[in-house]
């Protein structure tokens, strides 16, 4: 369980990206933050492994604050989080395989890793996570050989390897086509369905929200400006929509309050099964 | 909008169109300015007085010696008359700023191009004057260096050397005639080359005169079918070679070595008796004959042992510059010492220490190193380095800023402490880019320890200066070939280390 205390951030020059953020993520949870560009998805989401150390406020994990970890402690707290980038963020000239054991480093010995030595055992979790991401022809090419969509399953390879507990996906498809975007939702919906990790994802698309989001936070200038379960997404009205992405908003795709009604239903029984 | 619309909304001039022109007859430009194009004018003011200037500085340098304005423009045109026609291309211009200021002024939509093309026209003859550029001399002397220049292109003459041997023979000949004459009969090995003359007495020819005694000379054991030249050698041992009729005597050798010659006794003014009452002269055969094979020359090896140095000297520079510059070039990474003002601070000095090191060039540093550790190739890899350690400073501080901080968040999210993180996340960002500037870098440190001797700083240059103020331009020709050749070679070994790497 994650709850997000009064969370706020300041940044150097004054900007000021989270404000008073607060909320629970309960263990299993598929939660997608919602939210223009800027409005402090991803400042949030790095507060949360402390990529970001956060101005103000608390991140209880498990009911210990992790807003001062420092060192050792605060590695192996990162070592849980897995984390999943729009640009993927793999090391392009190494090969597929480095960069999925990369995702061991918090576990592996400063000097082991540094000498390219992993354990067997580690090769072996290196293999059937990209097995699972079905890329294993591709172990020995250089990241940057891959299309898009294989570079993100790399990503999410890396992240499996550290056996995390949660998953935060920031922008996850957002560089990707529609139906690749979908292939990588799979991927974290089954992580999340069958392996039990907690999700937070930021999401732009209303159709992917309300397909894959069991619980939605809307932020506005660094503010939760909606919060929503599976049921309440689905018959998210223009209103809601607007205060989320201001005034000038289009609502492009995805099920509007009005007609969406019957489906919501159906969605929030599948939920509820 | 249209053009027209346009010039509705513009303010008008602030004075009459020819008031405009007149104004800028004053001062160029001036009527540009009245007529609210203050920035045209204020270019053509500057253009104007700019090429004015350089065209009275040119007239003073054609005619230094004369007094006076009027003699040195007479004179300056009279030795270059391109000074002339710089003038009336200014007048021209100065004509065309003023009808340029005139057309501003009413409105009309002006076409300048005329008078860009005059300033284009008088700043070009400007730079064929001021350069001193005179193909005419290219194509009329420039045949002259042609012989020269083909030295420099195919030295190899002198790549070789063929070892040769003096083969002398020599006999004896009293002058004049003398009963008591004492010489001594020569001891010979028996394959050694030996000359007689019969007569072995004679008289000197005299000048205007009676021509001297003929002798029979006849040489043999020499090398056959070789040229061979006759030398006189007079009582005090001068030697002088044998003429006559104007002519340099030479005899070629039968297929056994040996020759007949008839010589005469040359004039020569020296007192031709002592007290003895006869003088004792020789009379040589001499034969330059090669023996042995070929070696190499003594310029073939210098310029291999100095080329084997200049590599080395690259070499070195570029080790000791990569070694150093890298710990430089973090400290001058705006990335990595942007964490508080002290950090920032030190970027801020080695950015300005590099950028002044530099500045200043290979060359000169190579001068002052040689005054610190004296001539030789230590100073040039002193010089090489201290340019290097600035250069590729830059160079990889680039590198490093602008690698993608992308894989440093996505490594440091999965727990990796400092070091792993710079293991796989920075260095494989920087290699490609760290190897491609240290092969660049390497091939400038060849390419300048070339010529870092000609100041004294080891390596080929040293040799090739020497060589050029010899006039000896085949040897320079080897030097050169050298350095092209292992240029050429290191071309394609970087391209090469550039495509596996990068």
């Amino acid at each position: 369980m994650l709850e997000v205390r009064n969370l706020t951030k300041v940044y150097g020059d004054g900007t000021v990206a989270l404000r008073n953020v607060s909320f629970t993520v309960p263990e299993g949870e598929f939660l997608v933050v919602i939210g223009l560009s800027g409005s402090g998805k991803s400042t949030l989401l790095r507060c949360i492994n402390r990529l970001i150390d956060p101005t103000e406020g608390q991140i209880l994990w498990d009911g210990v604050d992790i807003t001062t970890l420092k060192g050792d402690d605060l590695r192996s707290l990162r070592r849980q989080i897995g984390m999943v980038f729009q640009q993927f963020n793999l090391v392009k000239r190494s090969s597929v395989l480095t960069n999925v054991m990369a995702g061991r480093l918090g576990y592996a010995p400063t000097w082991r890793s540094i000498t390219n030595r992993f354990d067997e055992a580690d090769i072996k979790r290196a293999q059937t996570a990209l097995k699972r991401m079905g890329i294993t022809d591709q172990v020995n090419k250089r990241a940057s050989e891959l299309s898009g969509g294989q570079q993100q399953r790399v990503g999410i390879a890396r992240a499996l390897m550290q056996e995390p507990k949660l998953i935060l996906a920031d922008e996850p498809v957002a560089s990707l086509d529609p139906v690749l975007a979908h292939s990588i939702l799979q991927h974290l919906e089954s992580l999340n369905k069958e392996d039990g990790i907690t999700i937070i994802c930021s999401l732009h698309y209303l159709d992917l929200v309300q397909r894959y989001g069991t619980s939605v936070i809307g932020l506005r200038d660094g503010q939760i400006v909606y919060e929503g379960n599976k049921k309440q997404i689905m018959r998210m009205t223009d209103a809601e929509f607007k205060t989320i992405y201001g005034e000038e908003a289009e609502r492009m795709g995805g099920l509007t309050g009005d007609i969406a009604e019957d489906d919501a239903v159906e969605a929030g029984e599948e939920v509820t099964e | 909008m249209s053009p027209k619309d346009q010039t509705v909304e513009e303010k008008p001039s602030l004075v009459p169109p020819v008031l405009a022109g007149l104004i800028s007859l004053i001062v160029p430009g001036l009527g540009h300015m009245l007529a609210r194009q203050f920035r045209k004018g204020l270019v053509l003011l500057l253009v104007f007085l700019s090429a004015a200037g350089l065209w009275i500085w040119r007239v003073n340098v054609a005619a230094r010696r004369e007094i006076g304005f009027a003699a040195m423009f007479k004179k300056a045109v009279q030795l270059q008359p391109i000074v002339l026609i710089i003038l009336v291309l200014l007048f021209l211009m100065y004509i065309l700023i003023a009808f340029d200021a005139y057309k501003s002024a009413t409105k009309t939509k002006a076409n300048s191009f005329l008078l860009w093309a005059s300033v284009l026209v008088v700043f070009f003859i400007l730079g064929w004057q001021i350069g001193e550029i005179k193909p005419a001399v290219l194509i009329r002397d420039g045949k002259n260096s042609l012989p020269l220049l083909m030295r420099v292109l195919w030295p190899w003459e002198k790549a070789l050397d063929y070892p040769e041997e003096l083969l002398i023979g020599s006999a004896d000949v009293v002058i004049p005639c003398s009963e008591n004459a004492e010489v001594e009969p020569r001891v010979l090995e028996p394959d050694a080359p030996y000359v007689t003359v019969t007569p072995n007495c004679g008289d000197l020819s005299q000048i205007g005169g009676a021509e001297g005694t003929k002798l029979r000379m006849v040489g043999g054991n020499f090398a056959p079918n070789d040229e061979t030249e006759i030398w006189w050698v007079d009582q005090v041992r001068n030697e002088f070679r044998y003429r006559y009729g104007g002519e340099y005597v030479k005899v070629v050798t039968d297929e056994n070595g040996s020759f007949e010659l008839d010589v005469i006794i040359p004039y020569r003014v020296i007192p031709t008796t002592g007290d003895k009452g006869y003088a004792l002269w020789q009379v040589e055969a001499r034969q330059v004959a090669s023996i042995g094979k070929p070696v190499v020359s003594e310029e073939l090896k210098l310029s291999v042992e100095k080329m084997i140095e200049t590599i080395f000297l690259g070499m070195m520079s570029t080790l000791f510059g990569v070694i150093l510059s890298i710990p430089v070039s973090f400290l001058a990474s705006r990335n990595l010492m942007s964490a508080n003002w002290f950090t920032r601070t030190i970027y801020m000095v080695v950015r300005t220490i590099l950028n002044i090191v530099r500045s200043i060039e290979s060359l000169v540093w190579a001068v002052i190193a040689i005054i610190a550790v004296g001539l030789g190739p230590f100073a040039g890899i002193l010089a090489l380095t201290v340019h290097s350690i600035a250069a590729l400073g830059k160079l990889y501080s680039e590198a490093i800023e602008s690698i993608d901080p992308g894989p440093v968040e996505a490594i440091q999210a999965t727990g990796a402490n400092w070091l792993q993180t710079v293991w796989y996340a920075v260095i494989p960002q920087i290699v490609p880019p760290f190897v491609s500037f240290t092969i660049y870098r390497w091939d400038i440190n060849v390419r300048m320890s070339t010529v870092i001797g000609m100041v004294g700083g080891g390596g080929i240059g040293y040799l090739l200066i020497q060589w050029i103020r010899l006039l000896d331009y085949r040897s320079a020709g080897i030097a050169i070939w050298f350095i092209a050749i292992t240029v050429a070679i290191l071309d394609y070994v970087s391209s090469e280390i550039r495509n596996r790497f990068v």
